[in-house]
């Protein structure tokens, strides 16, 4: 007899003893759930969240990125650049930008650099250089690989933002997200597996395309966890319904599905009564989720959280964190608005500092957060934007920066990547690498190799192309980020 | 008892299996492209051809820029090194073919294909290569690029429907007899469902069942003209087109600004409703702005390929976006009419079909032609340019346009619009038939309509194909060739290639006629079989490929709605006009970078069918984009059916389902459980099934009759 009809007797049996004893939900969900995972290739189909086994074992189970979104200045937070100030003013020297293209080239675009007026020192063990923006990412850098090489194709907002996302500068790919919870399914039996926090004036431009799941089944798209109302869309009970008319209805509905699975034997039935079992458990586990006065006022200071009511990227930090101990696979943080480009409400002189003092102080504390409660090992997490800035301001009353694909900074900490590293150089303008370029393809490989995921092999098949998250050309795993 | 009756069919099913599995294991295992019975002959097509594709093509096939060790394994000349190339097949002679010797190996430095490459024959693939080249290495031409061949229906005693005698035949052959007819009520729900997206009412089906019961026959065919002849039928069918016409309300991109193109919609759905030959629906959408004295309508067609994004960021390049847009309409032509994976050939020589990279862009030729503007409505159907001066335009829509002077057309290396190699001109591509033009027109350059044209040529081996296997897939839930958007090299064999062909031949012979289609494929036995599972096919087909019996399928999500709708009875049947903004959850539309407003609509418009829901792009309607509806993004021609928690929290949750509830609580007051129920799931309940119901309080029972499976889903 067959894997598929030992599981369907098994079930059938299950199911009828479950109808007749009517046991509690947790139980019967649980049986139900084990039920359906009788080997890898069913239970992607019945039970797509159940965890699934890596291509070789991982070196880290979560990720946290913490998505800066409009691109981040390295000039004004890594990167050390003295030439660059030394020759403020001066034009760039043209061997720099021939046959680049930039954005708003015809416009406010021009070669003029740009010295930063920010003061930079060193930090840690190895005298990593940080700005005086973000004093308490300067004591965490002993946790940090800082890549100050990071190479994206794309220079327009909304293309640069699905390409770090989705490998593809195209609407509509699968996001980083979707592939981890695609290619590993989450250890979180009540809530979603990849779950996106938002902070900052505005949505990311590019919206909800940026955690969609493209290609794959929508079952692996982020879930916003929302600011206001329900945490989740739909979450909660409508108001004209009493809590345990709620209940009744999902008891009924399950009732009578159950007897519709017997009588017809669809396996789509029992994945069905099983959506329905983890839709009312996310009733309680969102709103648990999101309750943090269990959390101690020293951890409230530590990520600088006024009022835990209050929505912002601190409180969406410490969510981080709670999601994490939840086993929830991928988080992702959106804060806008990092595109200070000049001008009166996005220049370099005012709005970049009030935007890093907004997410230094939780930033580190996750860091710290994690480590001191041993999740920092099995989890990754990742701080930068989708492009950087040119080392050239711009014609705007205010001073600011275009956006800039040649070389950006980002950083990672745990998971499995090198504590106090700094890793690839750059020019004397910060323009371009001169030694350790890393593609977003290849931090893409990386993140993936530290899940105990094979990009080449995490690929689904549509349009007659292998879809990847690394796209067509070869990407390669950055061993020298790894510990 | 019903516990018993499990137990003894699944024992029945263990004795079947016991007897059958040596003899009929070898139909599914051909169709998944590897070896069957050994004393068999070997087919290229159907045996090696996929595993070529899958495992050796990338590297040694068409593609001469890919290509390694100056050996191609896609032609038999390439193979045996008579195109000057290196030889790797001795036909006839396995032990001394270099194939054989590489992929039977076991050093890895040598073994093919390359271990790094992650693929991997297994060991069946291995022997049908061997047996392959020992009977003589003979290629074929690929099946979709043959036309169809005519063939009879074989022969089935008591059975004349063609279709059934082509199913039936295989079934028999395999040793199984088809399922029972589903009963009336499964039937007149199903095939409303299918046919107009709505459920039946009880009054219909009261009046169905007795009817059938008298004349089954008669009433069934009496039903399916009534419903081909509803107006609802072209809403159903139009959301199938608007899914490969990639159709929203908006330009997509970060700014997603809200645009108008529901005339087109509303053509759509009027094509549909007046059967507009297909040939025609083809080339007023591809081409009818360049129709002799183009109507109004005609313009409005080619609204089709403006269901590209549009993109309003600052700091631009227009011209990539442009070109994105034409890649966009050369990748959409080809999936939807073709089922060809063309875009793959736009950085490179396509790696698995035939088509060369130079070909790819004298494709793009043909669509890079064209302004882009936005035309008024006036909703008459004379000439579109005379005397429109004093009335006052119904609407605008976006439309296609001719330029006078064409736009020069060059490959672009890798894909890249800063790097113009080659110039081209307009062409198809040479594995398909040639285009022919009427004399009077021979001397003018190729245009979209000369492209149109070639499409629908009844010369053309794919696109009839492709069409009737897709409308197939509506109707059972997976085409006859299960890949429908790839009948390339890497796509999936046909599980019943005479049937696809017959039907192709069919399609064209009624004159492209997509009703006539229907009519035949939902009046066969096939599709009107029970979707109950068969416990003892569980081994032999246990995917059903052999259709022993129909399937249970959830409801694509904007009829998700249209049933809730009708079952509450709220549903507006108002045809057609400017999208509605029905009640969506707070907070929906902030997640973009623009704000959009999101005004709900008063009256009947908050009624109207999912199709009618204005849809953005980067904020698609929740309730719909939970149910798998598509975004709007690139062409689709399958939608997939997931099922997660989240699906759940809407129909108990969100604020227009409570809605539905609370009318169909009025409805379980006024009418009585029983009723409801049937109106739900168009069936009379089971004594248990209502006694769990009558447990609740009218708006319980309501929302619970609202959320079950069966409600979602037809069988």
């Amino acid at each position: 007899m067959s894997d598929k009809m030992q599981n369907r007797d098994r079930l059938r049996e299950e199911t009828r003893r479950h109808f007749f004893s009517r046991c509690s939900m947790g139980v019967g969900s649980m049986a139900l759930a084990s039920l359906m995972a009788d080997s890898a290739g069913a239970a992607s189909a019945a039970e797509p969240m159940q965890p699934k086994t890596p291509h070789f074992p991982p070196k880290a189970k979560n990720v946290i990125f913490l998505f800066m979104a409009g691109g981040p200045s390295q000039l004004e937070t890594f990167e050390y650049k003295p030439e660059l100030t030394k020759r403020n003013g001066e034009p760039i020297p043209s061997s720099f930008v021939e046959g680049k293209r930039f954005a708003f080239m015809d416009s406010s675009h021009r070669s003029d650099l740009l010295g930063t007026t920010r003061s930079f020192r060193r930090y840690g063990k190895n005298g990593t250089w940080v700005s005086d923006l973000l004093p308490h990412t300067a004591n965490i850098v002993d946790e940090l690989t800082i890549v100050k090489t990071c190479k994206t194709d794309l220079f327009n907002h909304a293309p640069a933002k699905f390409f770090m996302n989705t490998g593809s500068g195209l609407f509509g790919r699968p996001s980083m997200g979707a592939w981890v919870t695609y290619g590993l399914g989450s250890e979180c039996d009540d809530l979603p597996g990849f779950l996106v926090l938002q902070s900052g004036p505005r949505g990311p431009r590019g919206g909800a395309v940026l955690w969609g799941s493209g290609v794959l089944p929508t079952t692996y798209q982020g879930v916003p966890l929302r600011n206001q109302g329900d945490p989740i869309l739909n979450l909660s009970t409508p108001e004209s319904i009493e809590p345990a008319q709620q209940r009744a209805v999902v008891d009924a509905v399950r009732e009578l599905n159950l007897k519709r699975l017997v009588e017809t034997g669809d396996e789509e039935i029992s994945t069905r009564i099983n959506a329905y079992e983890l839709a009312y458990r996310m009733q309680s586990s969102a709103p648990e989720l999101m309750d943090t006065a269990g959390e101690s006022a020293e951890t409230l200071a530590l990520y600088g959280i006024k009022d835990p009511n209050e929505s912002s990227y601190a409180r969406n930090c410490l969510l981080a964190r709670r999601l994490v101990e939840r086993g929830v696979r991928f988080i992702q943080l959106y804060h806008t608005n990092w595109d200070h480009h000049g001008g009166p409400t996005e220049n370099l002189q005012k709005h970049l500092p009030e935007i890093c003092k907004e997410i230094d102080q939780a930033t580190a504390a996750l860091v710290m957060d994690l480590k001191r409660r041993g999740l920092l090992d099995d989890t990754i997490v990742i701080w930068g934007g989708e492009f950087g800035r040119t080392p050239m301001g711009e014609v705007r009353e205010n001073t600011g920066r275009n956006h800039h694909i040649d070389a950006f900074t980002m950083w990672f900490a745990g998971g499995g990547f090198k504590a106090g590293h700094v890793y690839g150089e750059t020019d004397e303008f910060g323009f371009g690498a001169i030694e350790n370029p890393v593609h977003v393809h290849d931090l893409h490989a990386t993140i993936l190799h530290q899940l105990g995921l094979d990009h080449n092999r995490l690929s689904v098949r549509f349009q007659g192309l292998d879809f990847r998250l690394t796209g067509v050309d070869p990407a390669h795993v950055v061993k020298d980020l790894l510990a | 008892m019903r516990s018993v009756r499990i137990r003894w069919s699944l024992a029945v099913s263990l004795m079947v299996i016991g007897c059958c599995a040596g003899s009929h294991g070898m139909v599914l295992q051909a169709a998944s492209g590897e070896a069957g019975d050994f004393r068999e002959a070997v087919d290229f097509n159907r045996d090696v051809r996929p595993i070529l594709a899958e495992n050796c093509y990338a590297c040694h096939g068409f593609d001469e820029a890919a290509r390694e060790a100056d050996l191609r394994l896609d032609t038999f000349a390439g193979a045996i090194g008579r195109d000057g190339g290196n030889a790797a097949i001795v036909p006839g002679k396995p032990d001394e073919s270099e194939l054989v010797a590489r992929i039977l190996t076991d050093d890895a430095d040598l073994r093919m294909p390359p271990v790094d490459s992650g693929k991997r024959l297994t060991d069946a693939q291995q022997q049908t290569l061997r047996r392959w080249v020992e009977q003589g290495a003979a290629y074929e031409t690929h099946w979709a690029f043959v036309p169809p061949q005519a063939h009879e229906p074989p022969p089935v005693e008591g059975i004349s429907h063609p279709i059934d005698r082509f199913i039936q035949a295989r079934l028999a052959g395999e040793g199984i007899t088809p399922s029972q007819r589903a009963n009336s009520e499964t039937l007149i729900r199903r095939v409303s469902l299918d046919l107009t997206g709505l459920p039946p009412t009880p009054a219909q089906i009261d009046a169905f069942v007795t009817a059938a019961a008298a004349d089954p026959e008669a009433a069934y065919r009496e039903l399916v003209e009534r419903l081909l002849a509803s107006p609802h039928y072209g809403e159903r069918w139009a959301l199938w087109w608007l899914d490969q016409a990639r159709y929203a309300d908006s330009n997509g991109y970060s700014i997603d600004a809200p645009r108008q193109i529901w005339a087109y919609r509303d053509w759509v759905v009027d094509a549909f409703n007046q059967d507009m030959p297909f040939d025609t629906f083809t080339i007023e959408q591809l081409a009818g702005d360049l129709l002799p004295s183009a109507t109004e309508r005609q313009r409005i067609a080619t609204g089709f390929h403006r269901n590209t994004q549009i993109n309003q960021e600052g700091g631009i390049d227009r011209e990539q976006f442009r070109v994105d847009s034409v890649f966009d309409r050369v990748a959409t032509t080809g999936t939807v009419w073709l089922g060809l994976t063309i875009g793959c050939a736009q950085c490179h020589d396509h790696k698995f079909d035939p088509i060369s990279q130079v070909e790819y862009y004298q494709m793009f030729a043909f669509l890079n032609n064209q302004d882009e503007p936005s035309m008024k409505v006036y909703g008459r159907d004379g000439d579109a340019g005379e005397a429109e001066g004093d009335a006052e335009p119904l609407t605008t829509t976006l439309v296609l346009k001719e330029r006078a002077q064409p736009r020069k057309t060059h490959v672009l290396i890798k894909g890249d619009f800063t790097r113009p190699g080659a110039e081209v001109t307009p062409g198809t591509p040479a594995v398909l038939h040639p285009l022919e033009r009427p004399a009077e027109r021979t001397d003018e350059p190729l245009d979209r309509l000369d492209l149109a044209r070639w499409i629908v040529s009844p010369r053309n081996p794919l696109t009839a194909r492709v069409i009737v296997n897709r409308l197939w897939q509506q109707h059972f839930g997976r085409g006859l060739v299960e890949i429908e958007n790839d009948f390339g090299l890497q796509g999936s064999s046909p599980s019943h290639p005479e049937l696809l062909d017959w039907l192709a031949l069919e399609f064209v012979r009624q004159g492209w006629s997509i009703k006539a289609m229907q009519r035949l494929i939902v009046s066969s036995h096939t599709y009107q079989q029970t979707s109950r599972l068969r416990p003892e096919l569980d081994e032999q087909d246990p995917e059903n490929y052999l259709l022993a019996r129909q399937r249970r399928l959830r409801l694509d999500a904007e009829i998700i709605r249209d049933a809730s709708l009708v079952a509450s009875g709220l549903l507006s049947p108002k045809l057609g006009g400017p999208p509605v903004y029905p009640p969506i959850p707070e907070g929906v539309m902030g997640q973009g970078q623009v704000k959009r407003a999101w005004k709900a609509s008063v009256g009947e418009d908050r009624y109207r069918r999912g199709l009618y829901t204005f849809k953005f792009r980067a904020t698609p309607p929740p309730a719909l984009s939970v149910f798998d509806a598509p975004d709007g993004f690139s062409t689709c021609t399958r939608r997939l059916r997931s099922n997660t928690p989240l699906q759940a929290l809407t129909l108990m949750n969100d604020p227009a389902h409570v809605q539905f509830a609370t009318a169909l609580e009025k409805i379980i007051v006024r009418d009585g459980l029983e009723t409801a129920f049937r109106r739900c799931t168009s069936r009379t309940p089971t004594e248990d099934e209502l006694a769990v119901l009558t447990q609740l309080d009218p708006l319980s029972a309501a929302r619970t009759l609202l959320n079950l499976d069966e409600t979602i889903t037809r069988e």
